[in-house]
């Protein structure tokens, strides 16, 4: 296991690379300038190119980067001279990544509980609901939510607040919005999968030993149907802890995601970079611990690993 | 007082197209310390009327009885009743430890903590007989081999305490050897728990060693029941007669025996194996169709072969036995060209063929046809797709080459229907998807989809091990049927000895992926030479009541999957009385006498004592 693990996070490094060498050259190629504004004029943008080492061959930049990178450097932010890319990631991750948590969290509670109801309830209407309910939910896109949430419950019922993220109230919103895709998708597939596991021989062989339906699913079914799910919820948490711009931006959330768009706007090419190969890092770590997770859901391919370690 | 009384048990299946009756009218009772036998065909009922005594049937079933009573009470799944199913690497939950199944049982069952159900888990396993409880409780099903398997599936019925166990074909997965442990551990289950047992199959030889009373039971009624002795020695219904007449082998008798001659030369009292191989190959060199030589293909995990070498002649039908694990299935992938061998080499008709040219001429028909036919193609498309397969890859191209598509396709649903009119199918089934087919019905289709194109070898392998036993003797009929007509020669591989007896001339039997013994079935059969051919015949139990009783099982314990494949020596050696030091320090080679061939050291000159020229060897054993 430990072998296939520091085999996994080398490709990953590998891939890292990748990302920096591809994001380094279409940043640059993009057109203007980082400092090119109106009133600025040419011997201005000039100088300032200069103090950045922007008028050098693209292949020094990018070595100086890399050397830099190595260093743990990600530089300073153009627009915002005196910060650091550190600086900024250590400001807005914390509060993207609660965000994020949160939605994971929710979206697995509840996507999960609903998932049980829809295979097991007995009502046809229950599975009916939760099943066109969860289509719908997968259906609306995040910021039409959003918007939609904002309108009834915070304009009209006054329930929540609409903007920032003071206290616990203020983050029942953003939660809601960001979580409805990942909590239908999650609820149809594990309604869909447990349904599958619920009538195979070895459920019988629970009924046939007296376990009740709670304990068949929660100690036996669940596990295995829980390893396609497994599939979707890794990728889907990468996305959520990276970030989302448009449902940062509508709650005015000074997250990660905003800072994001704001530098690609703003050319502020280190801050780019910066963002990118830290977004870049948590994508391959939650990767890597999906799959780990995975092989411990399934004890065949644990032993397989394990194996692959001699 | 019986422990369980079953009074008029009807079971209907509500489907959308219809209701279908699946059970009709069925009384029977088990009394206290009693094991009892039920006994018919595979869709007969017998699995839906135990699941219908369990309450395990799904909600589109519906279950009507005049009575079910358990000890006086309704059944209590995991408390008065519990149940053994047939494969249980598919009823134990693959990915939680064995130790936690049979421990949360005992729980539920006990209402005691963790703590105490685990040590009663190490005892239960201990009464089933598993070596190192400890250590068996923390590992998963897939790390146990199958006769292991079906003990913790036992210890798990025993967690409950109950009055009743129903075994619902409880050694149909397993091999000779060890379904006669598991049924020697089920025999001592009820004589020392004081348990009853039911015990439902389609092996009358299983239920003759096993049972005291006998219900035999057809398309959802019991046609006839009694004491054991009655039902096997002086049946009344015609339907029972059928039964016994199929499980006692009253097939005709359709071997070939060409194979008559080879037995000349007597090819060298040594083992030395390039001598014999060159020996055969002299004598039958324009019969020979597929031999191997020294054929070796090495896994990781599973089963993988060991220098095998056979031949196999035309028109001849050749059988492998072994349980599984042994290497039957590997063998057959090479020899069909789906695997490539790690060394020695594939010969067909005495040269080296490439594979896809080999598969044109081998074809396979596949244990289970539910999985080997694609649900998706009707019965018809199944085998235009062969035809489809064969002209592409060149055969047959003679005789079709210039037609148009259109003509072809025109040629192909033809031959298709009137292969299926062969196999005992109709032209009306050409449209039909294998959903729609039987067991038996599929299998026919199978069959047709490997003949169509008209191979020179047709692999068997474990044909009719899903199927019960009187559809299973139709399937063997048509396919010597077809052997008679067409002169193919037939791979038969099974773990049903009774079956290699009767349809094959020659027969190999694998242990550990080596070929430990081969020649004439009759002899080996009659005199088995190596030490493993021996406990795999005398552990088949008969369908005669008074001969089946004493079941004769090795009491060597049943080692880990992993254990087996030791790179040294015998793979037997473990399990062998007559082993040697040299038996667990080398592999024995390939000695081979007249036909005969046997991989033991009690053969060898070495260890066995220098044998003139002309000395005949006999059993060692």
């Amino acid at each position: 296991m430990l072998r296939y693990t520091w085999k996994r996070l080398l490709t990953g490094l590998l891939a890292l690379f990748v990302l920096v060498c591809v994001t380094f050259f279409l940043v640059r190629l993009m057109p203007g300038s980082p400092f090119q504004r109106g009133a600025v004029s040419e011997q201005v943008v000039e100088a300032i190119e200069q103090e950045y080492g922007l008028d050098r061959p693209l292949t020094e930049q990018f070595a100086v980067y890399l050397g830099n990178l190595l260093r743990g450097d990600l530089g300073v932010s153009y627009e915002d001279p005196g910060t650091r890319v550190t600086d900024i990631i250590a400001r807005t991750w914390p509060v993207t990544a609660t965000l994020g948590i949160l939605v994971l969290a929710a979206a697995i509670l509840v996507g999960t509980a609903l998932g049980i109801l829809m295979a097991v309830s007995r009502r046809k209407a229950v599975r009916e609901v939760i099943s066109a309910g969860g289509m719908l939910a997968a259906g609306i896109p995040s910021f039409a939510a959003a918007i939609l949430l904002l309108l009834v419950f915070s304009v009209r019922l006054k329930w929540f607040p609409a903007s920032g993220l003071l206290s616990p109230a203020h983050y029942v919103l953003p939660v809601t919005a960001l979580a409805l895709y990942p909590t239908a998708v999650i609820a149809r597939m594990t309604g869909n999968t447990l349904a599958a596991e619920m009538e195979k021989e070895y459920v019988l062989f629970a009924r046939a030993k007296g376990l009740g339906t709670g304990r068949i699913i929660f100690t036996h079914a669940l596990k295995n149907a829980w390893r396609p799910v497994l599939n979707y919820v890794g990728p889907a948490s990468a996305y959520l802890l990276t970030g989302s711009f448009v449902v940062e931006s509508i709650f005015t959330i000074p997250g990660m995601g905003r800072e994001f768009v704001g530098s690609i706007t703003n050319r502020d090419y280190t801050l780019i970079m910066g963002l990118t190969v830290f977004m870049g890092t948590v994508v391959i770590l939650v990767n890597l611990i999906t799959d780990l997770l995975g092989a411990y859901l399934d004890p065949a391919s644990r032993r397989a690993y394990r194996r692959a370690d001699r | 007082m019986s422990v369980l009384e079953v009074r008029n048990l009807n079971v209907q299946y509500h489907t959308e197209q219809a209701i279908c009756q699946a059970v009709r009218g069925v009384s029977f009772s088990v009394e206290k310390g009693e094991i009892a036998g039920i006994v018919g065909e595979s869709g007969s009922g017998k699995s839906t009327a135990m699941r219908a005594v369990m309450g395990l049937l799904k909600s589109n079933a519906r279950v009507t009885a005049d009575e079910i009573r358990v000890s006086g009470e309704s059944p209590r799944p995991g408390r008065n009743i519990a149940m053994i199913f047939q494969d249980s690497l598919s009823c134990l939950n693959p990915s939680v430890r064995i130790g936690r199944q049979i421990a949360e049982t005992v729980r539920v069952r006990e209402g005691c903590t963790w703590r105490e159900a685990k040590k009663r888990a190490l005892e239960l396993l201990d009464l089933v007989g598993i070596r190192q409880p400890r250590i068996r409780m923390r590992q998963y099903p897939f790390e146990l081999s199958g006769g292991m398997r079906q003990r913790v599936v036992s210890a798990i019925a025993l967690a409950c305490r109950p009055d009743l166990i129903i075994a619902d074909e409880p050694t149909t997965a397993l091999d000779a050897a060890v379904q006669a442990q598991i049924l020697l551990l089920l025999r001592r289950i009820v004589r020392e728990t004081g348990t009853s047992l039911l015990l439902v199959s389609h092996d009358l030889g299983v239920i003759a060693s096993m049972c005291g009373s006998v219900y035999v039971m057809h398309s959802g009624e019991i046609v006839e029941s009694g004491c054991a002795e009655d039902i096997f020695y002086a049946p009344r219904e015609e339907y029972t007669r059928k039964l016994l007449e199929s499980a006692a082998g009253k097939v005709p008798d359709m071997r070939r025996s060409r194979s008559k001659g080879r037995n000349r030369t007597n090819a060298g009292e040594d083992g030395n194996r390039n001598e014999s191989a060159d020996g055969r190959a002299r004598t039958g060199e324009e019969k020979i169709l597929v031999s191997l030589e020294n054929v070796t293909r090495e896994y990781d995990s599973h089963e993988g072969v060991r220098d095998i070498s056979l031949t196999l002649e035309e028109g001849e039908t050749y059988a492998l036995v072994g349980e599984s694990g042994s290497g039957k299935t590997t063998l057959a992938r090479i020899l069909s060209g789906i695997l490539k061998p790690d060394g020695g080499s594939v010969l067909y008709r005495g040269r080296e063929a490439a594979e896809r040219e080999r598969t044109g001429k081998i074809q396979m028909v596949f244990q289970d046809p539910a999985a080997s036919l694609n649900p998706c193609l009707t019965a018809g498309q199944t085998l235009e797709e062969a035809l489809r397969a064969a002209d592409k890859s060149g055969e047959g191209r003679e005789t079709i080459k210039k037609k148009s598509s259109h003509e072809k396709r025109q040629i192909w649903r033809e031959k298709a229907s009137v292969m299926l009119e062969q196999v005992g199918l109709s032209e009306e089934d050409m449209g039909k998807y294998p959903g729609s087919f039987s067991g038996g019905q599929r299998q026919r289709i199978a069959i047709a989809r490997a003949l169509i194109n008209g191979p020179e070898l047709l692999i068997c392998d474990e044909a009719l091990s899903s199927l019960d036993a009187v559809t299973g003797s139709r399937i063997l009929e048509l396919l010597l049927r077809f052997q008679r007509e067409r002169g193919i020669s037939i791979l038969f591989i099974s773990h049903d000895l009774h079956t290699v007896r009767q349809v094959s001339s020659r027969v190999g039997v694998l242990y550990g992926g080596r070929l430990v013994e081969s020649g004439r079935t009759k002899e080996v059969c009659s005199d088995p030479w190596h030490p493993y051919t021996r406990q795999l015949l005398e552990a088949v139990p008969e369908a005669d009541p008074v001969r089946a009783r004493k079941i004769r099982a090795s009491h060597v314990q049943e080692q880990d999957r992993g254990e087996k494949k030791a790179g040294r020596g015998c793979p037997f050696a473990g399990q062998c009385g007559y082993a040697m030091d040299c038996c667990f320090e080398e592999t024995p080679g390939n000695y081979s006498f007249g036909g005969r061939m046997v991989s033991c050291f009690l053969y060898s000159q070495e260890h066995s004592g220098r044998r003139g020229e002309g000395y005949t060897m006999t059993s060692q054993i």
